[in-house]
C-alpha cells in the first residue's frame, strides 16, 4: 500500500491537517477592502459595474482635460541655515524610559525626519553608547496624532494662563496645610530640572520629589548603599571584560543602559582577545541568545549559584550544594576563568533582590573588578527610583497625607494600577504628559509636555557627561517643557531657554555654551576615589545566606521588558509595534512565554492555521484578586516551570495604534518584584484562541549552512573553519558554483557597493530595522497583514534555533532522511539550545534571479552593483518575488497611505511629516525592497563630484550601517582598495548566503564565532 | 485769393493763439532743448531711492517729494548746484540750502559730481512733467486654480471631427435606407456603383484617411502630460528680461540654492527686498507689481520701514517646470557637476518677460542629453579609474557610461 507522506512546515502544523485539503480555507479577504463592511452583500452586480465604468470614464475624461496648477510658495524670510532640499543636522539628547543617548537629528525644511547616533559622542572615552530601536523610533512619536494639543482642566480645554493661575492658587492653599505636595517623576537626569525643583521646593516647602522608575533597579542601588555606603549605580565597562558572567541581566536588551551592546561587541572580534560570555537565565533573552554558553536556571537558583561562586572565590567554608552536576562543572570552570582574569572580568545580575546584588558586588570586589570593568566613580544617574521610597509615597496617599500630586511624564495608573482608586484622596492632581493616557482622565489638570525634539533640556546621565537637548522644530501644539511649567509655577517669568543658558554659563566647563550646544555633550573630569567594601556586609553574606527551599513544582512568573517596547512609553508608535521581538519574532503582541515541555504538561498549544499563521491557546493568570488573560507562546530554550510576560503592552488609552494590543503586565507586578513565585495560577481558557502575527514561522536551518558557525578554538587554528569552500558536482568534477555560470559576466564601472555583515557582532536587536523604516518610508501594515506574511520590512532579522538532529548524527544512528528532517524541525532541548541571528535584506545579486523574470524590466542591475527597483515601471506580476531565493522582496498589496484600513502614521497629515522627501511613497501594486539607501549613495557621490574629490570610505550613510551600534554592518566601495569593505571581502570568514545558487550577492556575511570549546554543528 | 489766404492765416493764428496759454502752462523753459526721456532714465537710476514724485510732504521718503512747485521756490542755477553738490552749497552759507539741511535733520543729500549741467536740466525737465500716475491696485497674490492645457483644443477638435464623420455616415445610411425602401435605385446604390467603378481612388482615400487619424491620434496621445510652452500667469508680473537680461543680475543671486540643492529655489521675499527696499518703481508696471512684494512682507514705502506686527502673506508662484514626483532631479548635479548653463534647459530666460517651459521635460529628453553629455574626467572624482577610462576610449565617455540611463539613478 502506498503511504501518503506528509511534510510539515513547522512542528506546530502537525495535528492540524485540514490545510492540506484546502489551501484557502477562507475566502480571499479582498471584499473587506472593496465594499462597505456593514453590507452583507459584497458582490458587484453588472449594473454596478457599468455604473463604475461610466463614472470612471467620465472622471478620467474630465480630469485629463484640466491639469491642476502647482504652486510654489517660497519663504518670505528664508532662515539663513535652511536651503530647501538640503538636510540640516542638530546634535541633541534622547532621554526616555531611563535610556539616554546622544543623538543627531536630521531635519528637512525644518521638520525632523530621523534621529541617529551622534558619531562624535561615540569617540569619547568615559562613556560611549548608541541608540536602541526605541530611540530610533522616537521621531515618529513626535508626529503622534494622540499627542495633547492643549492644556486640559477636568478633560476640557483651557488656556495656559487659566491653568497656571488655578494650579498656583491651589498649590498655595495646600502648602499652608500639613499635607504634602508630591512631585512624582521618573528619574530626572537634567541638572537644570533639579535646580528648578529646588526653587520650586523653596516656594512650596512641603514639596517632596519622589522618583519612580516603572522597572526599577532599586536592588543595585540598595546593595551599593550597604556595601559601599553610598546609593549609586556604577557604569559597566564590557569593553574591558574578558569574562562576562550574567545572571538574568539582559544587558544587550533593556537592562540599565543602551550602550552596553557597543562596548560588549568591541570584545567580540574573534581572536585571542575575544571575551567569553556566560549567561544564566530563565527566559530566553536577547543576551542569552548571544552568549557563548547559556545555562537555563530558574530565578530561585540564582542566589545559590552566586553563592557557590562567592564561596569558591573567597574560600569560605560555606557549603553550597549544586544538584545539577553539569551546572556545577560549568560553575567550577567559570570560577577558574574568573580567577585567571582578575580585573578583567565582570559578574552582573538582573535580580531585584538586594541580597543577590550584594553577593555580585562581593564577587566583583574579590576579583578586583572595581574601577576596571566596573567604574564606580563614573556613576550612572539613569535610575534613581528606590522602591522603598515609592512605597512610602503609596502609604502616604493611603493615609491621606498627600494634598497635591504633580506627575511628570509618567503614566502612573498604567504602571501602578492599584493607585487608581486611591487618587480620590488627593485634592489637586496635575499631570505633565505629552499625550493623553490612562492616567489623564483621573487628573484635575493635564499639561501638554513638548516632545523632546521640540524642547530645550539638558542631561547628566553619567558623572562624566553633560549633554544638551535642543529643539529641532517649533512646538507643534500648545505645549511647554516640564521645566518651563515648573519655572512658571515657581514664579519665574523667564523662559527656560534663558535659564538653561545662564545655568550652563555658570557651570565653568571647558567648552563654551555654543560649543556644548553644537557638539551636544561635554565631558568633564571627575574625582576618582576608591570605595571600601564594608567588612560587616562581607561577613554577613554567609550568615544571611538562606536559600529558599526549592520544590520541583515551583512555578515562576518572570516579568521582563523587551528592547522594542520597554515600559510602554512609546507603545503608540506603529514602527515599534511592528518590529518583531528579537527572539520570538512576534509583532503587535505580548504573551506568556512557556517551555514546550511545560506547555504540553498543561495542555497548552500553539498551532498554525491554513494560511500559515500562528494561533495559540489563551490562559487566565490569577494572582490574588487580580487576573489577566494572556495568550501562550511556546518558547524553546526557556526554563521549565518558568513563565515570562513582557511589559509595555495592554494600553487602553494610548491612541489608535496601541489601544487594545496585548495585556498589561504591570497589573501583576506585585510588590515591584520582577519574579513572582508560586503566588499565581494559570488556567487554560477554553474555546478561545489567540491570533499571533509572527514574521518567522520556521525555526531551524534544516541542516543547511545559512548561518555559518565555528568556535574560537577552531577559528584560531584555521580562520576558514566553518566556512569551507562550497563545491558542486559537475562534469568537470567538483567545482565552485561560479565556474558553472549561465550568465554573462558582469563588471562594475566606477563604484561597486558592497556590504558585509559580521554575524559574530550582530545581536539581532532590531535598531537597524527601525532606522530603515525611517529612512525609506517603509509602511506599517498592521497585525492582520503580518499574519498573512505581508510585512513590508526591507530588512528582517532571521533567528534560527539549533536542533538536536544533524546529518552526521542521522548517519551515525541510521535515521532515514524523512525522519531526520522531521527531527531537524524541532528546536533543541532547553539546555542545548543555541540561537543565531542573521539580518537579511536584498542581497543585490550581481547575477540576480529576480532581474531575469521581470517582464517589464522594472528591476534592473546598475553599473555599481545594485539591484534597482523602479516602482513606476512595475506592473506587479510578483515574478521577481517568487524567484528571489532570499525572500526579501515586498509587494504593496494595498495603498498603505491615506487608507482607513491601515490607520497608522501614513493615514494622517501629522504622521506623514516623518516621511523622507527623497524617497518615493510606494503605491498599491508595486514591488519594493532594499535599495541600499540609493538616495544617500547618490547624494554622497554628488557631494564628491561637486567638491571635486573622491568619495571617502565610510562617507555613504546607509541607514542600517549607521544604526548598527556594534559595527556589525560595513558598507563601502569594493573598487576602492583601501576601503574597509574591500578588506572585509577578502576575510577568511566571509561567505555569500546560499552561495550554491551562484547569485553572486553584493552583500556577504562573516561566520559566527562562539567562544567555546566544542563545535555544535547542528545550529 | 489774397483774402482767402489771409483768412486762412487768420484762422491759423487764432487757433494758434488760443493754444498758446495751454502750451505755455505746460512747458516752461525746461521742455525746450531738454530730453525728458533721458531725464527719466537718470531720475530712475539715481534719485528714486530717496525721492518720490508728488507733494513735498506727502511723498516724502528720505528726501522731499518732487513736483513742479520746486521751480517756484528755487532758481534753476540753485537747483543745479544743489543737486551736483549740496554740501558745498550749504558750506557756502546759502540760506535756502541751510534751511533744507536743517529741515531734514542735517542729513546730506548724495552728491552727483558726474552729472553735467545738461543732465541735471534733463532731470529737472522730467520732474516738471511727471508721468500720469498709474492707479496701483494691489491684487490678491493668487491666480486661478485650474489652467486649461493647449493639447485640449486639439483633442477636442479631433473628437469632434470623428463624431461628425460618424454622424454624417449614420445620417447617410439612414437616408439611404429610407430611400431604398421607396425607390428601386437609391442614392446608396448609386454611391455603391460609383465606389465600385472608382475603387482605386476610394481605397487610396480610405487609406489616407485612416493614416491621418492614426498620426493625429498618436500625436495627441503622446502630448498628454507634456506641458511644453506652458506659460501661466504669475501672481506678480515679474520679468526675467528686466532682471536677468537688462540688469544682468546673475541667476544665482536669486536662485541661490541651484548650486547646493536639488531645488534651484525661488527667492524668498527678503531677497527681492535687498534691492526693492529702494527700487520702488519698475520700468514697465511702475509701482503696481513691486507693491505686491511690499504687501507680502508688510513694507511701508512711505516710511521705508517694515510694518510691525504685520501678518505676512506668502507669494504663491505658479510652478512652471513640473517633474512627476517619481523622478528625482537635482539642480546642483547639473549646474555644478555637469557644468550646464541654466539656458540649456530653460531656454533664453533672460529674454522672457513671462517665463514659459522651453523644453519638453520628458524622460526621452533627459536620456538623450545623458547619452551625449561628456563627463568631466578632469574632476578628481574620476581619477584612478584608468582601466575603465581606457576601455571606453576617453573621448567617448558620456553620462551613459556612469549609469546615466539606469532607472535607479533618478527613480527611487
Amino acid at each position: 500500500m502506498k503511504e501518503q507522506k506528509k511534510y510539515f512546515k513547522s512542528p506546530y502544523l502537525k495535528g492540524n491537517e485540514d490545510f492540506l485539503h484546502k489551501e484557502f480555507s477562507d475566502k480571499l479577504p479582498v471584499d473587506h477592502f472593496l465594499a462597505d463592511q456593514k453590507e452583507n452583500n459584497y458582490g458587484t452586480s453588472r449594473r454596478d459595474f457599468l455604473k463604475f465604468l461610466g463614472f470612471s470614464t467620465a472622471a478620467a475624461v474630465l480630469s485629463s482635460c484640466e491639469s491642476p496648477i502647482q504652486k510654489s510658495v517660497p519663504y518670505l524670510n528664508q532662515p539663513e541655515e535652511i536651503i530647501p532640499g538640503v538636510a540640516n543636522f542638530y546634535a541633541s539628547t534622547y532621554y526616555q524610559e531611563n535610556t539616554f543617548a546622544s543623538i543627531l537629528v536630521k531635519t528637512r525644511e525644518g521638520r525632523p525626519i530621523s534621529v541617529s547616533a551622534n558619531k562624535d559622542y561615540e569617540k569619547i572615552t568615559s562613556h560611549s553608547g548608541g541608540l536602541n530601536s526605541r530611540a530610533y523610533a522616537s521621531v515618529l512619536s513626535l508626529y503622534d496624532s494622540n499627542r495633547l494639543k492643549s492644556p486640559l482642566k477636568n478633560n476640557n480645554e483651557v488656556s495656559w494662563d487659566e491653568l497656571d493661575n488655578e494650579v498656583i492658587k491651589s498649590l498655595n492653599q495646600i502648602s499652608k496645610t500639613k499635607n504634602k505636595i508630591v512631585y512624582l517623576s521618573p528619574t530626572i537626569i537634567s541638572p537644570s530640572h533639579k535646580k528648578i525643583l529646588e526653587s520650586f521646593q523653596k516656594k512650596y516647602n512641603n514639596l517632596e520629589v519622589v522618583y519612580y522608575d516603572p522597572i526599577s533597579k532599586s536592588a543595585i542601588i540598595e546593595a551599593n548603599k550597604s556595601c559601599f555606603g553610598e546609593s549609586f549605580i556604577p557604569t559597566y565597562n564590557f569593553d574591558k571584560a574578558k569574562v562576562v558572567v550574567s545572571f538574568e541581566a539582559d544587558f544587550l536588551g533593556d537592562w540599565l543602559d543602551a550602550s552596553h551592546g557597543r562596548k560588549y561587541s568591541s570584545r567580540r572580534n574573534p581572536g585571542t582577545n575575544m571575551s567569553k560570555h556566560y549567561q544564566f537565565e530563565s527566559l530566553l533573552t536577547l543576551t542569552g541568545s548571544n552568549s557563548d554558553k547559556r545555562v537555563p536556571v530558574n530565578p530561585d537558583e540564582q542566589l545559590k549559584y552566586l553563592m557557590y561562586i562567592f564561596s569558591k572565590l573567597s574560600m569560605t567554608k560555606q557549603e553550597v550544594v549544586i544538584e545539577n552536576l553539569n551546572h556545577k562543572a560549568i560553575l567550577d570552570n567559570i570560577c577558574k576563568e574568573l580567577q585567571e582574569n582578575q580585573g578583567e572580568s565582570l559578574v552582573i545580575s538582573g535580580s531585584s533582590d538586594p541580597q543577590n546584588q550584594i553577593i555580585v558586588n562581593a564577587i566583583n570586589y574579590l576579583l578586583d573588578n572595581y574601577s576596571k570593568t566596573i567604574d564606580y566613580n563614573n556613576k550612572s544617574n539613569l535610575y534613581s527610583g528606590v522602591n522603598s521610597i515609592f512605597k512610602r509615597f503609596l502609604d502616604d496617599v493611603e493615609a491621606n497625607k498627600v494634598g497635591a500630586l504633580i506627575i511628570n511624564d509618567l503614566n502612573i495608573i498604567y504602571n501602578v494600577p492599584q493607585l487608581r482608586d486611591k487618587l480620590n484622596n488627593i485634592k489637586l492632581k496635575v499631570q505633565i504628559t505629552d499625550s493623553k493616557n490612562e492616567t489623564s482622565k483621573y487628573m484635575d489638570f493635564v499639561c501638554p509636555k513638548s516632545h523632546f525634539l521640540e524642547s530645550w533640556g539638558d542631561a547628566n546621565p553619567y558623572t562624566a557627561i553633560y549633554a544638551i537637548q535642543q529643539p529641532t522644530i517649533n512646538p507643534l501644539f500648545n505645549s511647554r517643557e516640564s521645566e518651563q511649567i515648573l519655572l512658571k509655577w515657581s514664579g519665574y517669568e523667564e523662559s527656560y531657554y534663558n535659564y538653561l543658558k545662564t545655568f550652563y554659563k555658570n557651570m565653568s566647563f571647558k567648552k563654551s555654551w555654543n560649543k556644548i550646544l553644537h557638539d551636544g555633550y561635554c565631558e568633564i573630569d571627575y574625582k576618582r576615589n576608591d570605595y571600601i567594601f564594608s567588612s560587616k556586609v562581607a561577613k554577613d553574606i554567609t550568615k544571611n545566606y538562606n536559600p529558599s527551599q526549592s520544590n520541583k513544582n515551583d512555578t515562576f512568573l518572570v516579568l521582563y521588558s523587551k528592547i522594542s517596547m520597554g515600559q510602554g512609553y512609546q507603545s503608540n508608535n506603529p514602527w515599534l509595534q511592528e518590529l518583531p521581538d528579537p527572539v520570538t519574532k512576534v509583532t503587535w503582541d505580548n504573551y506568556l512565554t512557556i517551555n514546550p515541555v511545560h506547555a504540553k504538561k498543561l495542555g497548552l498549544k500553539n498551532w498554525h492555521v491554513s494560511n500559515g499563521a500562528l494561533n495559540g491557546d489563551v490562559v487566565l493568570i490569577k494572582m490574588g484578586e487580580k487576573s489577566i488573560k494572556a495568550p501562550v507562546y511556546i518558547q524553546p530554550g526557556q526554563k521549565q516551570n518558568v513563565l515570562g510576560l513582557c511589559f509595555g503592552y495592554g494600553r487602553t488609552e494610548a491612541g489608535k495604534v496601541a489601544s487594545g494590543v496585548g495585556v498589561n503586565a504591570f497589573e501583576i507586578h506585585d510588590n515591584f518584584n520582577l519574579v513572582q513565585k508560586n503566588n499565581f495560577s494559570i488556567t487554560k481558557v477554553e474555546g478561545v484562541e489567540h491570533e499571533f502575527a509572527c514574521t518567522q514561522n520556521s525555526h531551524t536551518m534544516m541542516g543547511r549552512s545559512i548561518v555559518k558557525e565555528t568556535t574560537l578554538n577552531e577559528y584560531l587554528k584555521n580562520p576558514k573553519s566553518g566556512n569551507e569552500d562550497f563545491k558542486l558536482e559537475s562534469y568537470k568534477g567538483k567545482v565552485s558554483p561560479s565556474e558553472l555560470n549561465l550568465y554573462q559576466e558582469w563588471e562594475p564601472s566606477v563604484h561597486f557597493w558592497n556590504m558585509s555583515i559580521d554575524l559574530s557582532k550582530c545581536h539581532g536587536c532590531g535598531a537597524c530595522v527601525i532606522a530603515c523604516h525611517a529612512e525609506n518610508n517603509v509602511p506599517v501594515v498592521g497585525k492582520e497583514e503580518v499574519r498573512k506574511n505581508r510585512d513590508m520590512h526591507w530588512l528582517r532579522i532571521d533567528r534560527y534555533y539549533s536542533s538536536d538532529m544533524t546529518k552526521d548524527l542521522a548517519e551515525e544512528k541510521g535515521i532515514g532522511a524523512i525522519e531526520m528532517y522531521k527531527m531537524m524541525e524541532e528546536p533543541a532541548s532547553e539546555e542545548n539550545l543555541e540561537v543565531v541571528f542573521q539580518p537579511v535584506m536584498c542581497q543585490h545579486c550581481n547575477q540576480a534571479p529576480c532581474e531575469n523574470v521581470c517582464p517589464v524590466a522594472a528591476t534592473t542591475h546598475s553599473n555599481e552593483g545594485l539591484n534597482q527597483m523602479t516602482y513606476n515601471r512595475c506592473i506587479g506580476t510578483r515574478y521577481c518575488m517568487n524567484n528571489c531565493p532570499y525572500k526579501v522582496r515586498r509587494f504593496n498589496w494595498f495603498n498603505y497611505k491615506d487608507n482607513d484600513n491601515f490607520d497608522f502614521n501614513m493615514n494622517d497629515d501629522l504622521g506623514k511629516m516623518v516621511l523622507n522627501p527623497d524617497v518615493t511613497v510606494r503605491a498599491r501594486g508595486v514591488m519594493e525592497k532594499c535599495s541600499m539607501c540609493i538616495q544617500n549613495i547618490q547624494k554622497t557621490k554628488l557631494d564628491a563630484k561637486r567638491e571635486r574629490r573622491k568619495v571617502r570610505d565610510g562617507e555613504v550613510s546607509i541607514a542600517c550601517e549607521t544604526a548598527c551600534d556594534t559595527g556589525a554592518i560595513v558598507f563601502g566601495d569594493a573598487l576602492d582598495s583601501n576601503s574597509r569593505i574591500s578588506k572585509e571581502k577578502k576575510h577568511p570568514r566571509t561567505y555569500a548566503l546560499l552561495e550554491e545558487l551562484n547569485t553572486q550577492p553584493s552583500v556577504f556575511y562573516k561566520t559566527k564565532v562562539r567562544n567555546k570549546n566544542k563545535i555544535n554543528k547542528n545550529v | 485769393m489774397s483774402i482767402m489766404f489771409s483768412k486762412t492765416i487768420l484762422y491759423f493764428a487764432f487757433f494758434f493763439l488760443t493754444l498758446v496759454p495751454y502750451f505755455s502752462n505746460a512747458q516752461v523753459d525746461y521742455l525746450i532743448g531738454h530730453d525728458i526721456k533721458k531725464g527719466e532714465e537718470l531720475y530712475k537710476a539715481n534719485c528714486t531711492s530717496c525721492h518720490k514724485l508728488g507733494d513735498e510732504k506727502k511723498a516724502r521718503l528720505i528726501g522731499p517729494g518732487l513736483n513742479p512747485e520746486i521751480f517756484e521756490e528755487y532758481t534753476e542755477e540753485w537747483l543745479i548746484s544743489w543737486i551736483k553738490n549740496s554740501s558745498a552749497l550749504i558750506e557756502s552759507g546759502d540760506e535756502q540750502a541751510i534751511a533744507i539741511f536743517e529741515e531734514y535733520n542735517q542729513s546730506v543729500m548724495t552728491a552727483f559730481p558726474t552729472f553735467s549741467d545738461d543732465d541735471v536740466r534733463d532731470i529737472l525737465a522730467y520732474i516738471e512733467n511727471p508721468p500720469v500716475e498709474e492707479v496701483s491696485i494691489v491684487e490678491v497674490l493668487d491666480v486661478e486654480d485650474v489652467q486649461k492645457e493647449s493639447i485640449n483644443t486639439q483633442s477636442l477638435l479631433l473628437i469632434a471631427l470623428v463624431l461628425f464623420s460618424i454622424l454624417g455616415f449614420l445620417v447617410f445610411i439612414k437616408n439611404s435606407l429610407k430611400k431604398a425602401s421607396k425607390i428601386e435605385e437609391t442614392i446608396f446604390q448609386g454611391f455603391k456603383k460609383w465606389v465600385l467603378s472608382n475603387l482605386v481612388i476610394v481605397i487610396i482615400i480610405a487609406h489616407l484617411g485612416v493614416l491621418c487619424l492614426i498620426v493625429l491620434g498618436w500625436q495627441s496621445l503622446s502630448k498628454i502630460g507634456i506641458s511644453q510652452n506652458y506659460q501661466p500667469a504669475q501672481p506678480i508680473e515679474f520679468s526675467h528680461k528686466v532682471h536677468a537680461g537688462q540688469q544682468g543680475i546673475d541667476c544665482n543671486y536669486c536662485h541661490s540654492s541651484a548650486r547646493k540643492s536639488k531645488h534651484s529655489g525661488i527667492p524668498s521675499a527678503n531677497v527681492c527686498m535687498n534691492c526693492h527696499a529702494n527700487i520702488v518703481e519698475g520700468p514697465k508696471h511702475g509701482t503696481k507689481e513691486i507693491a505686491k512684494i511690499y504687501k507680502a512682507v508688510g513694507y511701508d514705502v512711505d516710511t521705508r520701514s517694515y510694518i510691525e506686527g504685520y501678518e505676512e502673506q506668502p507669494i504663491k508662484w505658479v510652478r512652471i517646470h513640473n517633474l512627476p514626483d517619481l523622478a528625482y532631479f537635482n539642480h546642483s548635479q547639473h549646474v555644478v557637476a555637469g557644468g550646464l548653463e541654466c539656458q540649456e534647459c530653460h531656454g533664453a530666460i533672460e529674454e522672457m518677460d513671462e517665463v514659459y517651459q522651453k523644453e519638453k521635460l520628458t524622460m526621452g529628453w533627459c536620456i538623450n542629453c545623458h547619452r551625449d553629455s561628456k563627463i568631466d574626467l578632469d574632476n578628481p572624482y574620476y581619477h584612478g579609474y584608468n582601466d575603465w577610462i581606457e576601455k571606453h576610449k576617453k573621448a567617448d565617455l558620456t553620462v551613459e557610461n556612469i549609469g546615466g540611463l539606469e532607472c535607479g539613478k533618478c527613480h527611487y
